[in-house]
């Protein structure tokens, strides 16, 4: 493949084995992905595909044949240069949300007062003014999750890796959460890698979804996305354009979810 | 307003205290009336007036202070070392396979029967205490804190990588953290266990201490003062465990548990 | 099968670390690397073990302390399970029981065993009454708090099919508690092993912790080490016995 930009993200030849009880379970073959600087990118698949295993691989936290290079250089673990958010929040529980967004910013020994000025902002951005003392246990799952991708936008990171983050939330929140990420992205355009189930969030999201197929995952089709984003919720997603591809797109995954056959995860 | 959370307040605490003043009262009446055997049973009076004796003559005062010296040094030795065992054992499997015997080994032995062990090797007095007290206290808080790290969900762990955790940092940051909870709950029962081991110390290998008082007046035949100490050590027990728990609530305020206070009546 | 092999490495970690433990133990004591009243070699504790056992002391001892210590558990289990269960269900129990439960259940029962001996002597009456003593605190909280987390859905369900009291206490109640019970029985085991070892030190009257202190007054260390392992032992086949009933009988439970 000719490149005349390098790729952000380049993700080479990725293979993962599980090993379990009745053997190797392969997770993921020979999984190729180039993603550029400032691109959003979705995957999808149906269930047990791998596309986590994918995610955590590139977030450093999951060794895997293969290479996953960033910026010129195969990452060796985890890094603060590439932010994740999890489905399960994973905030901290004893850290307050002023704490909880201020962590990596503390281990990374910014100063406090420069500390302090990032988190105050980014309370206004998540809208979550007045909460500042509480502790996770005292919010709902939106907001979590609103502290959770506030927690990761503090340290700055070029890539925001999100696996299923709004897959715990009810539908009214997951579409004030995805357009929250999406009005985020418009503004400072981080190179993104978005999981999620659901196709139709991926549509509204990205501008390139790749479908991946049954396990073992590689990624068989991908879609660009060339929708305005401009436009309110309300009239993107009631328009043609949009619902053709979301229905191309979830054709995409149901195939694979077939020839998966049912109940793959048996395992 | 205020007057009257106050009235409330002592009215809930009087019912539950009423059960002691009614015993008290019976108690009372049957040795007044003569029904049992003054020797068997001094009035409560009569434990009165020798707790007010004791208590003024200082003699309560000093030996309470030895047993609770013992205990309490016992009771951070203990948990000192036991959470860094817990805590090792769950970070490397080498180490838990080594010490696992040794640790499933002493659960099994009653602590109490090293006391005349640790007389021969230490003879009576404050380091046979202490030794028994230590030990008795270790297991619980190794098996708690073990089981409090082991625990820990793994996208703790990955978030705290990935805002920039350096590897040693984590035991502190996140492992012992999320093994608060556990190491309370064992810190509770050894708290219990101090009492029993310093008392039972004093009783079979030492010349003072509440245990030794409370021993040598059984023996003398003064029966009343015998009831006062046991009385005395029953009390600053009760009131040590509830310590015990205001500190634990505190500090695991932010814990999903902290709403509900009604279940920490119980065990 | 790579589990299979994993396991057989921590065991083989686990069996030579007490090996190179007795070893230490044995070579120690022979070099006179302490004094032989502080550590016997290993071999003469085994020879005083064997001797115990063939001249019966230690099978009367051991049966006195084991005898005392479960009449003292099944008194404790039987009314323990009863008033926890009674509070439970009983406002008014649960009003004149609590405080003596929540005063009771952290306080070491230890310090009561010259009020135990004063009232019923020396001999054993005094320990199992102590052992009961010790235990029932326990044994009443989890009855208890089993009783009243019994899901709604059950007592429900049960209602709607046609159950009148008795037979919901008893098909439906009780065995609802026994996992929980069982949990605190087991917790219970060793309490009733260390009351009654305690006190046989500390009032005499017969029995393993008699004797042991006896030992040591006399400077007998080969039977003061010999009597820890055999409590060691004990304590040890208990707590196995007890899983593999756990196991059997109450499968069913999510312990």
């Amino acid at each position: 493949m000719l490149n005349l930009v390098r790729p952000k993200i380049d993700i080479r030849r990725v293979s993962k084995t599980y090993a379990s009880d009745h053997g190797p379970v392969p997770a993921l073959r020979d999984t190729d992905l180039a993603v550029k600087e400032g691109e959003f990118v979705s995957i999808v698949g149906p269930s047990g595909c791998g596309k986590s295993t994918l995610v955590y691989i590139v977030g450093g936290f999951l060794a895997a044949e293969g290479e996953v290079v960033i910026d010129g250089e195969p990452i060796t673990g985890p890094g603060t240069n590439r932010g994740v958010v999890f489905q399960e929040y994973a905030l901290f529980p004893w850290l307050t949300v002023r704490d909880n967004i201020g962590y990596g910013l503390e281990r990374q020994r910014v100063a406090v007062a420069e500390r302090e000025k990032v988190i105050s902002r980014l309370i206004g951005v998540i809208g979550l003014s007045g909460f500042e003392h509480r502790y996770p246990r005292e919010l709902s799952g939106g907001m979590k999750q609103r502290v959770a991708i506030a927690r990761t936008l503090a340290c700055d990171p070029a890539i925001l890796l999100l696996d299923e983050p709004f897959g715990a939330l009810d539908a009214q929140t997951r579409e004030i959460m995805q357009d929250e990420l999406l009005r985020i992205w418009l503004e400072n355009r981080k190179t993104v890698l978005l999981v999620t189930h659901d196709v139709t969030e991926a549509v509204y999201l990205s501008n390139r979804i790749c479908v991946m197929s049954a396990r073992p995952g590689q990624i068989i089709q991908q879609f660009a996305v060339e929708l305005d984003r401009t436009r309110p919720r309300e009239e993107l997603v009631l328009s043609n354009a949009f619902n053709d591809l979301r229905n191309e797109v979830w054709l995409s995954v149901r195939r694979q979810a077939l020839a998966a056959g049912q109940g793959t995860d048996a395992l | 307003m205020h007057f009257k959370r106050i009235s409330v307040t002592a009215v809930r605490a009087f019912v539950r205290v009423g059960p002691l003043i009614l015993i008290a009262a019976l108690w009372q009446l049957v040795c007044g009336t003569g029904l049992v055997n003054r020797e068997f049973l001094p009035a409560p009076v009569s434990v009165a007036i020798a707790f007010a004796d004791l208590f003024s003559g200082g003699d309560i005062a000093k030996n309470l202070l030895i047993t609770l010296y013992r205990a309490a040094a016992g009771l951070a030795l203990g948990t000192i070392c036991g959470v860094w065992i817990g805590l090792m054992m769950a970070r490397s499997e080498k180490f838990r396979a080594y010490v696992t015997p040794i640790v499933g080994g002493t659960y099994s032995l009653p602590k109490s029967a090293l006391i005349p062990l640790f007389a021969l090797w230490f003879g009576i007095g404050n380091v046979t205490a202490i030794a028994a007290v230590f030990l008795a206290c270790l297991l619980p808080m190794i098996v708690n804190t073990y089981h409090g790290v082991i625990t820990t969900p793994k996208v703790l762990v990955w978030s705290a990588e990935t805002l920039g955790t350096a590897k040693h940092e984590l035991l502190a940051h996140v492992f012992l953290r999320n093994a608060l909870p556990d190491i309370f709950t064992g810190l509770r029962i050894a708290l219990g266990f101090s009492f029993v081991l310093a008392i039972s110390a004093e009783m079979i290998a030492s010349t003072n201490g509440i245990g030794k008082l409370i021993f040598m007046f059984g023996e003398n035949g003064t029966y009343d003062y015998m009831f006062a100490a046991i009385a005395c050590v029953v009390v600053v027990a009760f009131l040590a465990d509830r310590a015990m728990l205001a500190v634990t609530r505190y500090s695991l305020r932010w814990h999903e548990s902290a709403v509900s206070r009604l279940d920490e009546r119980r065990a | 099968m790579s589990q299979n092999i994993k396991s057989l490495h921590v065991n083989w970690r686990s069996a030579a670390s007490i090996f190179v433990l007795l070893l230490i133990w044995e070579l120690a004591a022979r070099a006179h690397l302490t004094p032989p009243l502080f550590l016997p070699p290993f071999s003469s504790v085994a020879d005083q073990l064997w001797h115990s056992l063939a001249d019966g002391t230690l099978a009367t001892d051991l049966a006195l302390s084991l005898g005392r210590a479960f009449a003292g558990l099944i008194l404790a289990t039987l009314l323990g399970v009863f008033i926890g269960l009674l509070m439970a269900r009983n406002r008014f129990a649960e009003w004149l029981i609590d405080p003596l439960v929540a005063l009771g259940f952290p306080s070491p029962k230890i310090a009561f065993i010259p009020i135990f001996v004063l009232w019923f002597g020396i001999a054993s009456l005094s320990k199992i009454l102590l052992v009961a003593f010790a235990c029932i605190f326990p044994i009443v909280i989890g009855s208890y708090s089993a009783a009243r987390s019994i899901s709604h859905v059950f007592l429900w369900s049960a209602m709607s099919l046609g159950s009148d009291r008795k037979s919901l206490f008893l098909h439906i109640i009780l065995p609802a508690c026994y996992p929980r019970i069982f949990t605190t029985f087991r917790v219970a085991v060793p309490v009733s092993l260390i009351t009654t070892f305690t006190a046989e030190m500390v009032a005499g009257g017969g029995g393993m912790g008699a004797t042991l202190i006896y030992s040591q007054r006399f400077f007998e260390s080969p039977t003061v080490f010999a009597y820890i392992l055999v409590m060691l032992g004990v304590g040890l086949l208990l707590d196995l016995t007890m899983v593999q009933f756990q196991k059997h009988f109450l499968r069913w439970a999510e312990i």
